[in-house]
């Protein structure tokens, strides 16, 4: 298949890509590092720090409707399961070891930890009967992709902030935004949502925008999440089969009138937003 | 006073990017790490000494850039930038043989020393094989100029990573055997010097990736007037 191929096509546009600069999203100040992992602002490097998804998104974008787009990319972008160029294999296979480690970890000091959250747990990373040490999430595949999930979340200036300016000791639980645990069971739908609000509330921590428009409120109207921000995220009977579409959320408090249905939709749907971009 | 910077090399390259380099090492994210990947790996091709040991200099500027603030920019870009250039390698070492050489080099270097988490990487595992490989072909052991650059790098490569590649996929060592033990036999016209080093790494390989002391004394003591 063309694997090698766009590989190489990626490749080949990086030295036209280094040069060339492409309008930053509405999100891109926010994040951390740029797609091709370099990192943003606050340095004085040339060519360092551009954007590549509008170099996916203009050669995919004939497979997607605008209304697929993602907070963090500027348009649609490829979303193969397994990268084909050997840096992204190599930070996957980095990746999974490090899920390995955690794994490793969370076994032997898992009982001793679970005792600790009991304790301190937040209201909003739900309540399921996972806390004993001997129910936690193992599958290999559902543990990768939350921990890429994760990573999305703190490859962000909001979150490099947000550490700085409150250190776990003084967290509070319910006000501060806190990592959804990879290794507690949920069904999908609730562990995306949790992520989804997760990445919202880091959103308090944005650097300032020059254009004045990074405004919290404004991003929580752009995903159309204002009705559902107030849902309990409690779903401990879902099945976690699939991801189909869903608009239950929206039907559960009643109203059936967000401004812009059809991207909740879509976000709903989707199945990893940010898999796609490496 | 020793600089030590001179272990990695870099004396080839003008002084401009020999201060490129050493700020590289010292404070990656102040430099364009894309630039310095692209000029490591240029200079990998056109240098042969420089190729042997480029894998140090790139080892330690991943490393200072994990440190420094948790980014892969330019082990990423190190890394595509080499598989572009494996993808084109038949046009590459139809082109220049020394470069298609100082590649193998290279990206055998690189797989010495830039692990994860101490382990290989494994998607330069196969590419590594397929280059040694074809090394190993009939076609590269034809005349005498091809046999001389092939093997010697051939045998370079196996003395430094052979073990390494063994252990994460021994079934294409046997694969790349089959060809060093045919060549051996069965090439017309093969220089005395090449039969010595494909008959050293069969014995090298089959006491374990060692020498025994005597083989060791046969291959390469002076020989005594």
């Amino acid at each position: 298949m063309s694997d090698w191929t766009r590989g190489s096509r990626r490749d080949a546009n990086n030295s036209e890509i280094e040069n060339s600069s492409y309008g930053p999203s509405r999100w891109s100040n926010c994040r951390k590092r740029g797609i091709d992992g370099s990192l943003r602002a606050d340095r004085g490097v040339d060519g360092g720090e551009k954007d590549l998804h509008a170099d996916s998104s203009s050669r995919h974008s004939d497979k997607r409707p605008e209304s697929f787009t993602t907070p963090e990319s500027t348009g649609p972008v490829s979303r193969c399961s397994r990268q084909a160029d050997w840096g992204s294999q190599v930070e996957d296979d980095e990746m999974r070891r490090g899920v390995h480690r955690d794994m490793q970890r969370r076994r032997i000091l898992g009982a001793e930890v679970t005792q600790r959250e009991r304790k301190t747990s937040s209201g909003s990373s739900g309540s399921c009967d996972s806390k004993e040490g001997d129910n936690m999430e193992t599958d290999e595949a559902v543990l990768l992709r939350r921990q890429k999930q994760i990573n999305y979340g703190k490859n962000t200036l909001a979150y490099d902030r947000y550490i700085k300016e409150v250190p776990k000791h003084m967290r509070q639980s319910g006000v501060h935004p806190k990592t959804p645990n990879k290794f507690r069971k949920y069904s999908r739908r609730s562990w995306d949502q949790q992520i989804k609000l997760w990445k919202v509330k880091l959103h308090t921590w944005d650097p300032p925008a020059e254009d004045g428009q990074d405004n919290v409120l404004d991003n929580i109207e752009e995903l159309g999440l204002g009705d559902v921000m107030d849902i309990e995220l409690d779903f401990p009977n879902l099945s976690d089969s699939q991801n189909a579409p869903t608009t239950h959320i929206l039907s559960l408090d009643g109203e059936d009138c967000l401004g812009t249905p059809v991207k909740v939709q879509k976000t709903e749907s989707t199945v990893e937003p940010e898999m796609s971009s490496s | 006073m020793e600089n030590p910077t001179d272990d990695y090399k870099i004396q080839s390259f003008d002084l401009d990017t020999q201060m490129l380099l050493k700020t590289a090492l010292k404070d990656p994210s102040s430099v364009n790490l894309v630039k310095v990947s692209n000029v490591i790996v240029d200079q990998s091709l056109k240098d042969q000494v420089f190729s042997k040991e480029a894998g140090r200099i790139c080892y330690t500027i991943v490393q200072a850039e994990a440190k420094q603030n948790n980014g892969s920019v330019f082990r990423r870009n190190m890394l595509n930038r080499l598989q572009q250039e494996f993808k084109n390698r038949e046009e590459m070492r139809g082109r220049s043989l020394q470069e298609w050489v100082c590649y193998v080099t290279f990206i055998c270097n690189v797989f010495d020393y830039l692990k994860v988490n101490n382990m290989p990487m494994v998607a330069l595992v196969h590419p590594v094989y397929d280059c040694l490989i074809r090394l190993a072909k009939p076609d590269a052991l034809m005349n005498e100029e091809e046999v001389r650059k092939n093997v010697d790098c051939l045998v370079l490569q196996l003395h430094r990573i052979g073990e390494q590649l063994e252990k994460v996929n021994s079934p294409r060592m046997d694969e790349l055997f089959f060809l060093l033990r045919d060549g051996f036999l069965l090439q017309e016209g093969l220089s005395s010097m090449a039969r010595l080093l494909l008959l050293e790494i069969l014995e090298f390989r089959a006491g374990g990736w060692l020498l025994s002391g005597t083989a060791h004394k046969y291959y390469y003591s002076e020989i005594a007037d």
